[in-house]
């Protein structure tokens, strides 16, 4: 039992609490626990789940990206607003892609190569690519999705044996991360790039063309959150970009324990803690909590994980030294 | 002799693991005691108990005459203790005034009169330090000065010195041997913990061994000699095979010119210098504090950038090379060993086995964009062999290791890469007594093998034990070159200081 204790970490707490909620709503909550309302659970946290996924690569690496959900919603706004005018549809989408890993670019090169702290840069390149796209690329802040883009409405609307295609969507990308993460040498990098910069370097990591790798990434899983996104509700709307989106992203990685020091945690962490949320916010919902007080709710639970993981495992002298963020 | 401080059969245990057992402690006022150990011997958390900073589980500090365990740091130096760290505890962006009265600020303070004051105080104490200075413009010894001051100012009776001279130049020790014996005439009570073993020897008056957590031995220093100690600490003879050279080793013949450089040049710290390693032997350079022997050996490897106009030259195997970053100097199998373990050494947050293949991915041809696990684990059993590291399994965490042990580590991160020049800054800073011996005898297996190898240390003992040639570096060149047959130490101190 000790040891149970002793190995007790963020995860693991977080994924008890999930358990624990989970049982509670179960038993309290009438309408909770039915095949219809899980699927309605998952689906609505898939997307935030994808945009965890993406972001916790860039936080692995010690970084963090902040213009992942402008980047998102204009990329994809772009693509959508070029094929309704007529342009075939994967080229359309070709332009969106090329368009986030741009972005991905800039910002992995304003990082790696001018130095700027990833806060600051991609705080920067968000609001560029919001107001950049609004001013010259997109008419109108919402772009519907047209007829034609045939069949692709089945990312957003489709099922997969009962699955609707958004968790599935989900799934193979945390699958494909992780995968990148633990068996390739990028991924390998990238853990040895966000534990000690000055190490990986002096070790002979390409650290810079990780860096950019890392950002380039990331924007095009935001690419892809924001297509299965426009899919499922038929539409995107670039405002999206000016909401507090961008903070749940990064409420559900850290609350999974993905050390914002870098080097720490892995997606299956950004699965939890997404997990976790979604049981909330679906709750919540049935109980007709107004969208303040769970805004409210959310942050107190990220600040109880992080208690109970601190005092669960103390920060040793190393840590806080360094400070953990 | 009144002992002012009377630590009394102290236990401190972590998780029930226990780092310090049943130790018991006298501290006279007006005496120098230190206190050595390897590293883990329990000398900073004895000491710490002593300073309020860490509570023993069982036992008593009496302090003259009465109990006395502290719940912080703040109330110990109020009750006259206080202990100088080694990473120094003032606030970098204030001045030397501001830090020395910082916790005693009145409402209205006011600078003019802070400054005359600190000006005073420190001009008793003879401490060549500007109190308008800002803490950040401070070398190590005057930062030190001002902890010490500061100590002084709050009525310390005891201080606690936590390895104080490892930052030191030599010029700069001997200031600091000549303060603590002022305060030692002053009637404080001085603790002192080192890994220089002559420092102890020179400035103390007793002696006390730590050994995994216990008390070894106290005597008077009189009684000590550098062997008498090495027996305590590690429990058997090491100077022999320590620091001596045996006697039998020739120096190695001169392999082929693997590195030569030309007139380098990096900003203020290397001026113009020039030198050359060859393969098979071992070159040993030995420079002081600011010599520029570190920052030669980074801008060979590529860690820093040379000056981009009259920078020299540096020739691999006679074709010059620049490298703008490590990696391909790393490629080119230059390995750089580096002085610092925590800053650019060792991945936190990785087992053995995942920091080792990290190094073997950095310098791997191979296109293959995947990796093998089990290559990595067979990779750590081999390297955990070969270098015999202490650990419970290639998965334990790098940073859980002992310094020896860590630094083993990095070690076999460079060696995986298979290098032709591998530079080894500092191998031994940090290191527990018993890694010494070992780590020396790898260095020496490399140079045997073939490699040029090059030893950077401030060390005279292991550089005259290591090396097969010496070169001695001085204000940003090297200026000397002795076969190790003909090199002293007097020698090459001469030739070191300006």
């Amino acid at each position: 039992m000790k040891s149970i204790v002793k190995n007790l970490n963020q995860e693991m707490v977080v994924f008890l609490l999930f358990v624990l909620i989970f049982t509670i709503f179960s038993v309290l909550l009438k309408g909770f626990l039915n095949a219809s309302n899980l699927v309605l659970l998952m689906q609505g946290v898939s997307v935030l789940g994808i945009l965890g996924a993406g972001m916790c690569i860039v936080v692995i690496g010690r970084g963090i990206d902040l213009s992942m959900v402008a980047t998102m919603a204009l990329s994809v706004a772009w693509a959508l607003q070029l094929n309704g005018e007529g342009m075939n549809l994967p080229l359309a989408l070709a332009i969106g892609i090329a368009g986030a890993l741009l972005v991905g670019l800039i910002n992995g090169l304003l990082i790696a190569y001018a130095e700027i702290p990833p806060l600051f840069a991609t705080l920067a390149t968000g609001a560029c690519v919001y107001g950049f796209g609004r001013f010259q690329l997109i008419h109108s802040d919402l772009v519907y999705v047209t007829p034609a883009v045939g069949r692709l409405v089945e990312l957003g609307q489709g099922r997969l044996l009962g699955i609707p295609m958004p968790v599935i969507v989900f799934g193979v990308v945390a699958a494909i991360i992780a995968f990148v993460l633990h068996f390739t040498k990028f991924g390998r990098f990238t853990y040895a790039v966000g534990d000690n910069y000055s190490t990986a370097r002096v070790t002979g990591v390409p650290v810079r063309h990780v860096l950019v790798g890392q950002y380039m990434l990331t924007s095009i899983i935001a690419f892809i959150a924001g297509l299965t996104q426009a899919m499922t509700i038929s539409s995107m709307n670039t405002r999206i970009s000016d909401t507090l989106l961008i903070y749940d992203v990064i409420l559900v990685v850290v609350l999974g324990g993905v050390g914002l020091t870098g080097g720490r945690g892995s997606v299956r962490n950004v699965v939890v803690g997404t997990l976790l949320i979604g049981t909330f916010l679906n709750g919540m919902t049935i109980m007709d909590v107004q969208y303040t007080m769970q805004n409210a709710i959310k942050s107190v639970i990220l600040l109880a994980a992080i208690v109970i993981d601190t005092m669960i495992n103390p920060r040793d002298e190393q840590t806080s030294q360094h400070g953990d963020i | 002799m009144t002992a002012l401080i009377e630590v009394k059969n102290v236990t401190k245990e972590y998780r029930g693991v226990p780092a310090i057992s049943d130790v018991s402690l006298t501290l006279e006022a007006g005496r120098i005691h230190a206190i050595l150990g390897e590293n883990g011997a329990g000398k900073s958390t004895l000491t710490k108990m002593i300073a309020g900073a860490v509570m023993p589980t069982r036992g008593e500090i009496l302090l003259d005459g009465k109990p006395a365990i502290f719940s912080s740091p703040g109330e110990a130096l109020r009750n006259g203790i206080a202990m100088v760290f080694q990473e120094t505890s003032l606030v970098p962006s204030l001045t030397v005034a501001q830090n020395l009265y910082l916790g005693d600020e009145k409402p209205f303070n006011r600078l003019r009169g802070l400054y005359i004051g600190a000006q005073q105080f420190l001009q008793s104490l003879n401490f060549p330090v500007d109190p308008a200075a800002n803490v950040s413009t401070l070398g190590a010894a005057q930062r030190q000065m001002v902890e010490i001051a500061r100590a002084v100012r709050k009525n310390a009776r005891v201080i606690i010195f936590d390895e104080p001279t490892a930052t030191l130049t030599p010029e700069e020790k001997h200031h600091f041997f000549e303060l603590i014996v002022r305060l030692k005439g002053r009637g404080v009570a001085i603790v002192f913990i080192s890994h220089a073993l002559e420092e102890a020897l020179t400035i103390s008056d007793t002696i006390t061994v730590l050994r995994d957590g216990q008390h070894v031995i106290t005597d008077d220093t009189a009684n000590f000699d550098r062997d008498k100690i090495i027996r305590s600490m590690v429990g058997r003879t090491l100077s022999d095979q320590l620091y001596n050279r045996d006697p039998a080793q020739r120096s190695r013949f001169y392999g082929r010119k693997m590195l030569s450089v030309q007139n380098l040049s990096m900003g203020r710290m290397v001026r113009n210098t020039s030198f050359s390693v060859y393969a098979g032997q071992i070159t040993g350079v030995f420079g002081l504090i600011g010599s520029g022997r570190t920052e030669s050996a980074k801008v060979v490897a590529g860690v820093v950038k040379r000056n981009f106009f009259h920078g020299g030259i540096v020739r691999l195997l006679g074709r010059a090379i620049r490298f703008r970053t490590p990696r391909p100097g790393v490629r080119e199998g230059i390995a750089y060993v580096t002085e610092d373990r925590k800053v650019e050494g060792i991945f936190e947050t990785m087992s053995i086995a995942e920091s080792i293949h990290i190094g073997a991915l950095a310098a791997s041809k191979s296109r293959s964009w995947l990796v093998n696990r089990r290559e990595m684990r067979d990779l750590a059993t081999r390297w955990i062999g070969a270098l015999s590291i202490r650990a419970i399994n290639s998965n334990a965490r790098v940073l859980e290791l002992s310094g020896g042990n860590q630094q083993k580590v990095v070690i076999a991160k460079a060696l995986v890469q298979e290098p032709r020049v591998i530079i080894f800054d500092e191998p031994t800073r940090g290191v527990d007594v018993g890694a010494i011996a070992e780590i020396h005898q790898i260095i020496n297996g490399l140079a045997d093998k073939g490699l040029a190898v090059v030893v950077i240390s401030s060390y005279l003992p292991e550089i005259l034990n290591l090396s097969d040639r010496i070169l001695v570096a001085r204000q940003g060149r090297i200026v000397e070159e002795f076969a190790v047959e003909e090199a002293s130490e007097e020698k090459i101190m001469y030739a070191a200081v300006h």
